[in-house]
């Protein structure tokens, strides 16, 4: 549905920032209807309050006129207005409750998982290693960079050690809040090759504005290449050092809730 | 008189330039070490004014290269990494630590309880080869002053230290100096009793 009405779009987002997610394309539609029905009204209201300005302009020797608005054909000067938004917003909030749905509320089987950490003013990511499990000896752990692989289904475990955070990846249209005390889970699937920045977009502190980190997406052979170049049981742990899951246990794990 | 003169303002005037561009920088410091660097225990962030100015540009240039700070278990180093980004050069990072050692340092209260100064003393006998036998450090051998420092951090660092959380990177040469010597503190309370014999040397 959504790859039909990306046709007749503008397409305002993906102008700005390629889409890197199999889900981005819905939140790009939805931001194009939205954009585009609220454009129109934004559009047509001041165009016709301009009109109004100029047409009854003062003049010379002619008062103004005092309406009370109680007439039928007054009152319709709001209620046909009223009621076109009232349809516009249904036009809205059908889709926003079907992208609400596949990006939130189904998160679907996953090839791969990985544990994302926020702490004031950094991200730590725990991927799997060659055993493709997460919380095992051989995980690779590092520091502001998260490594995945294209055309995989991921579910990420998203937790915050101090206070409230939010990931966001704006090529991949993802931005999901991480709460202390809660694992939130949610998924997302790459679909292009390259490099990107992550930020955190939820006020943490004074260096909030500098929480950055990049996303590189690769191709399979290239992401097992990077992940035996890091593995610690390889290397004896350096930069990247073997997870511990001591805390997570204790966390209560929660489906994501927004 | 007049060349005297010139040549005092030609020799000063950087240096009061680098001041205030200390001062403008270590803004950002204050949050969480203070607007008299003496660290804040609530923002996990040391005192910085006992140390030289030597040591806290090399900190910096290893927190920004992600020598320090990039361990994922090294809470506050990890607060640290991005601060360390705002100093844009290594004339900047000079500049903020020659305003810190400014500020001069004095005494701090100790928290840590149970901590045998008595032991301490000849467990300090490793540390003093680097340390000094006053704690106040050798720039000469990278070793920081020890004293005037939050015990609660001292400790914080030693166990970082025993656990590779710190001085682990392949890249970080004087951080793993301090490895091998912090390994040779048995346990938890050799390291409260060093660090009780320290606090004995900041009075």
């Amino acid at each position: 549905m959504f790859e039909f009405l990306d046709r007749f779009m503008p397409g305002i987002l993906e102008s700005l920032l390629p889409r890197a997610s199999e889900f981005a394309i819905q939140i790009d539609v939805l931001f194009d209807v939205i954009a585009i029905l609220v454009g129109f009204w934004f559009i047509l209201v001041l165009g016709y309050f301009f009109y109004l300005v100029f047409r009854y302009r003062h003049r010379e020797g002619q008062k103004a006129e005092y309406v009370t608005g109680e007439t039928h054909k007054q009152k319709q000067a709001i209620e046909i207005p009223h009621f076109l938004i009232l349809a516009c917003d249904i036009v809205i909030i059908i889709p926003t409750f079907v992208v609400w749905y596949n990006v939130k509320i189904d998160v679907p089987q996953p090839d791969e998982e990985v544990r994302i950490v926020a702490q004031q003013w950094a991200w730590t990511f725990y991927h799997a290693g060659e055993d493709e499990i997460l919380g095992t000896d051989d995980d690779v752990v590092s520091i502001n960079e998260l490594h995945v692989k294209e055309n995989t289904k991921y579910t990420y475990h998203l937790e915050s050690r101090d206070v409230m955070h939010s990931f966001s990846v704006p090529v991949f249209r993802l931005k999901q809040d991480a709460v202390p005390g809660r694992v939130i889970t949610g998924h997302f699937k790459p679909i292009l090759t390259g490099e990107w920045d992550i930020q955190c977009a939820e006020m943490c502190g004074v260096a909030h504005g500098i929480m950055g980190a990049r996303i590189f997406i690769k191709s399979e052979a290239e992401h097992k290449e990077w992940l035996a170049a890091n593995s610690p049981i390889k290397s004896g742990g350096s930069l990247l050092a073997a997870t511990n899951e001591d805390e997570i246990t204790e966390l209560k794990e929660d489906k994501n809730n927004g | 008189m007049a060349v005297l003169a010139i040549l005092a303002i030609a020799t000063l005037a950087p240096n009061a330039h680098a001041d205030a561009r200390g001062e403008q920088l270590y803004r950002n410091c204050t949050i969480c070490h203070g607007p008299d660097a003496r660290g804040i225990p609530l923002q996990l962030a040391p005192a910085l004014s006992n140390l030289s100015e030597k040591y806290i540009v090399e900190q910096l240039k290893k927190y920004k290269s992600g020598i320090r700070g990039a361990h994922e278990k090294d809470i506050a180093g990890l607060r640290m990494l991005p601060m360390s980004q705002t100093m844009l050069t290594e004339e900047d990072m000079q500049a903020v630590a020659s305003h810190i050692v400014s500020l001069g340092s004095s005494p701090i209260e100790p928290t840590l309880e149970g901590g045998d100064p008595v032991k301490g003393k000849t467990l300090y006998a490793t540390c003093l080869a680097c340390h000094g036998p006053d704690g106040k450090g050798n720039d000469l051998l990278n070793a920081p002053s020890l004293i005037h420092q939050h015990d609660w951090y001292q400790l914080t660092q030693l166990k970082n230290f025993k656990d590779g959380i710190r001085g682990g990177n392949p890249q970080d040469i004087t951080g793993a100096q301090m490895m091998p010597m912090a390994m040779m503190l048995g346990d938890e309370q050799g390291m409260k009793d060093v660090i009780a014999y320290i606090q004995t040397l900041s009075k």
